[in-house]
């Protein structure tokens, strides 16, 4: 993946456009019979310009992937988008992206085209993953009119599905992150967030796997069944 | 340029070569390299218990780095059918290296303990950087021991800097360049003999028999003194003025030895023989200390015959220059606190004799130690635990004894103040009346002791059973030792109790095995002594006595312990190890009090250790905690 975005990066520089074969590009897998084990999962982060959909942009992606129950490193996606019209002074602050690193960014269209080779349809994990759908929908529908849904899972939900008990004193990323002694190397930044929660999936599909939850369906029907559960304490 | 290049990397690669960095052998490695394990790593997670590598997977195939979190190796104890804890691999730190050099299965098996991420590389990343790096590859090499290999150089590197010379007190005797020793008859008169030390440029001959046995000794000082005494002619025949049965160490002795007996009986020549006693050279102090500024021998001859007090006084800074010099030799920290002691002992013999010389209390007495000083196992931070041992002339009482020796005890314990023994805060010093006893007051305070203590008294008063005779004459001591260690072998409750004592003091490790501090006010601070070497010392004196061990040092104790089978010879290396490792660093560290100009302490904080140091003293402190468990499991405490 390196050594593909490496080429890519030379010939951006070169001036090419990027080629991409549009007629075919991936179909999201549904939540199937296949094994946790065999799977290749997506963890996503993006970085926006703020918190509302309807007016905000996506200014950068991180994203890691897990296959086997283990996270390869060498598969991996860290990109800043070029969208230098953006007024970005309001979230500057928290993910620490100014004007000039936006513009040193990517085309947008090139760079969503790449990302949806590269997630080839897999499962999409993220921390409080509506959020990030409905932003990433909305920008591939926008710049590509791509508008095929993936699964996403959140791990927001995940977690507590299978550490019920857990003591976190809050249900952000960061207190999971801690409960696990969990080391995040750059807090807001998008690759850094994918691989704090992806290694909080680690936690969860480790766990998974002794409570004989075996493959995609099964990890769906726990979580659904685990939100209904608390639907029903909240009434 | 290169920052610009790291730039260039995805986040999460920049973070891991940060993690790397922070630890050996990746802190030497070239950034190119560390990018390339972080482009080809994995990461991975095991949860408490997992397992993480099995001699069943076959031949290893991964290498890895502890990101968080731990992994402990297991191994079955078929004696006693349970599973022990090999080793403990902590955060940075790399696995399995024997087994991936060697192209093998892995012996141990490898489990989490606690939930943890490992970061790993496959057979081909590895072999890239084994063979590109070279701080990677010699890591590799050395394997799991270049840790304490790493530690110990950097001892001996330190105190060489002020030092200037690279002679190591482990080399054998056989390699100090013995030149064909001169040699003579008995017969020959000492006018020819000094001629053929004249002629060979030296400064001893070695009187032998037919067989070449050495039978005397005739060195230059004997010239001096036969012809200031004038005890006779130069024709007299040399074995008339020769020093009979010269000290001989075999071959394979090494010079720490050939220094310690030098220092003890103030030679400066000692004969080195062949198994069958055929001398085969000679040694000379100023052979094995050639390049050395202050010299063990000359110094403990110095404080030997020292004619006043505050001679030994000024002295006494000579020693911790000594210590610099010992450590800059090679000698390992056992050896260095035997040289403190040895000197100890000679300072403490001096001011005994000064004191008899000026006032003789004309009763014979053995001048006892205890504790450290008993164990051998003085550092430059040393209390004053004595007491005296005599036999009541008859016609006398005890009090009528003590009338006369605590006085002149009185004096000797106030000068060895002023020599550097600070006074003892508990007043265990042969001044206070109640260690001021005869040979059957000594033994009725044991039998009380032994019989009647409580688990309280038991934490003040252990040291004295760690003892030994300074001064005097030894015999009754032995024999009071042989009773104390017949009763204690004897009495099983006594044991228990003791055992029960020796586990008050924890290793200072939390259940994280992350370190556990003194108390709130000193947050950072750690008690060599107490914490880190009263564990070892207090659990190998009940094996010790239990198994009717007589030395009190506690590394000779674990070698004793391990010979008669009690412990496991691999256990005890890596106790004996654990503990002149706690010790080493403790006297680095007073020797750095000393050079600040500091009141010397036992406490460290942790976090002025460099990453190595911090990692072995936790390692050395787990195995206190093994060896405690022995002392549970052998006492069901």
């Amino acid at each position: 993946m390196l050594d593909y975005i490496k080429q890519w990066l030379e010939r951006r520089r070169a001036g090419q456009i990027g080629e991409h074969d549009w007629d075919n590009l991936p179909t999201p897998k549904s939540a199937g019979d296949q094994l946790l084990s065999d799977s290749r999962l997506i963890v996503l982060d993006l970085e926006t310009t703020g918190l509302n959909a309807a007016k905000d942009e996506v200014i950068a992606i991180g994203a890691v992937a897990i296959s086997g129950g283990v996270i390869h490193l060498d598969d991996q996606f860290d990109l800043i988008l070029r969208r230098p019209e953006l007024d970005i002074s309001e979230t500057v602050l928290i993910h620490g992206i100014g004007p000039e690193a936006l513009t040193q960014g990517h085309e947008t269209e090139d760079a969503l085209l790449y990302l949806l080779e590269w997630m080839n349809g897999d499962p999409v994990l993220a921390y409080h993953s509506a959020f990030d759908q409905k932003f990433l929908e909305k920008t591939l529908k926008a710049e590509l009119g791509y508008t095929q849904h993936h699964l996403w899972i959140d791990v927001a939900d995940l977690l507590p599905a299978f550490f019920p008990d857990a003591k976190t004193g809050g249900k952000g990323l960061d207190n999971w992150a801690d409960l696990f002694g969990l080391e995040v190397s750059e807090r807001h930044h998008a690759a850094a967030d994918a691989l704090a929660t992806a290694e909080l999936t680690l936690v969860a599909l480790n766990k998974a796997r002794k409570e004989d939850v075996k493959t995609l369906k099964d990890l769906n029907d726990k979580l659904r069944y685990h939100r209904r559960l608390q639907n029903m304490h909240r009434f | 340029m290169a920052s610009n290049q790291d730039s260039n990397r995805p986040q999460n690669t920049r973070a891991i070569m940060s993690f790397l960095r922070e630890h050996a052998p990746f802190s030497s490695m070239d950034d190119t390299h560390l990018a390339h394990f972080a482009e080809h790593a994995s990461l991975r997670f095991f949860a408490d218990g997992d397992v993480v590598l099995s001699p069943d997977d076959g031949v290893v195939k991964r290498f890895y780095v502890v990101k968080q979190g731990r992994i402990r190796g297991e191994r079955h104890n078929e004696k006693e059918d349970r599973t022990e804890t090999t080793f403990e691999i902590s955060r940075g730190e790399c696995f399995p290296l024997a087994a991936m050099i060697g192209e093998r299965p892995t012996r141990t098996l490898h489990r989490a303990d606690g939930d943890t991420f490992c970061l790993s590389i496959e057979q081909d990343a590895f072999i890239t950087l084994f063979s590109e790096s070279d701080p990677f590859r010699d890591f590799c090499l050395r394997g799991v021991s270049s840790l304490l290999d790493q530690v110990n150089q950097r001892i001996q590197s330190n105190a060489m800097a002020s030092m200037g010379s690279s002679n190591s007190l482990d080399t054998p005797l056989e390699r100090y360049a013995l030149r064909n020793p001169i040699v003579c008859s008995p017969d020959l008169p000492v006018r020819k003999a000094v001629a053929r030390m004249h002629e060979n440029n030296v400064g001893s001959i070695i009187i032998t028999d037919d067989n070449r046995h050495p039978t005397g000794i005739f060195t230059l000082r004997d010239l001096r003194t036969m012809i200031a005494e004038e005890k006779g002619p130069l024709d007299t025949p040399v074995r008339q003025v020769m020093t009979p049965d010269p000290c001989r160490l075999p071959a394979d002795a090494d010079a720490f030895e050939a220094a310690m007996l030098m220092a003890e009986h103030h030679f400066a020549h000692l004969c080195v023989v062949d198994d069958e006693q055929r001398l085969i050279g000679v040694v000379s102090e100023r052979d094995l200390f050639a390049l050395q500024r202050v010299d063990l021998v000359n110094l403990a001859r110095t404080i030997g015959t020292a004619t006043h007090l505050r001679t030994l006084v000024s002295l006494r800074s000579d020693v911790s220059r000594l210590v610099d010099a010992m450590l800059a030799h090679g000698a390992d920290s056992g050896q260095v606190v035997k040289i403190i002691t040895t000197l100890n002992d000679v300072t403490v013999r001096r001011v005994l004799e000064l004191n008899l010389q000026k006032n003789d209390p004309g009763i014979p007495f053995t001048w006892l130690t205890f504790g450290s000083e008993g164990r051998q196992e003085q550092t430059l931070l040393t209390d004053q635990d004595n007491g005296i041992l005599f036999r009541t002339p008859e016609g006398m009482t005890e009090d009528q004894v003590r009338e006369k020796l605590l006085p002149f005890a009185q004096i000797v314990n106030k000068e060895l103040a002023e020599c550097g023994f600070t006074l003892c805060k508990g007043n265990i010093m042969a001044s206070n009346p109640k260690l001021c006893l005869s040979n059957r007051e000594w033994d009725d305070w044991f039998i009380r002791f032994i019989d009647a203590s409580t688990p309280q008294n038991l934490v003040y008063s252990s040291i004295f059973l760690d003892m030994r005779a300074v001064f005097g004459p030894t015999e009754p001591l032995h024999e009071l030792l042989e009773k104390v260690l017949a009763r204690i072998r004897k009495n099983a409750l006594f044991q228990k109790m003791l055992a029960g004592n020796a586990l008050q003091r924890k290793p200072p490790l939390t259940m994280f095995r992350n370190f556990r501090y003194l108390n709130d006010e000193k947050k950072h601070a750690l008690d060599l002594k107490r914490q880190g070497l009263a564990p070892f010392v207090e659990a190998v004196r009940v094996f010790a006595l239990a198994n009717g061990v007589e030395t009190a040092n506690t590394l000779e104790r674990m070698e004793e312990l391990a010979k008669k089978g009690v412990f496991d010879p691999k256990d005890a290396n890596a106790w004996k190890e654990a503990y002149s490792l706690i010790q080493a660093i403790r006297m680095r560290a007073h020797q750095e009090m000393l050079e600040r100009g500091e009141e010397l302490t036992n406490y460290i904080d942790p976090d002025d250790l460099n990453p190595l140091d911090r990692r072995i003293l936790r390692e050395s402190f787990r195995q206190a905690q093994r060896l405690q468990q022995k002392l549970e499991v052998t006492y069901q405490l």
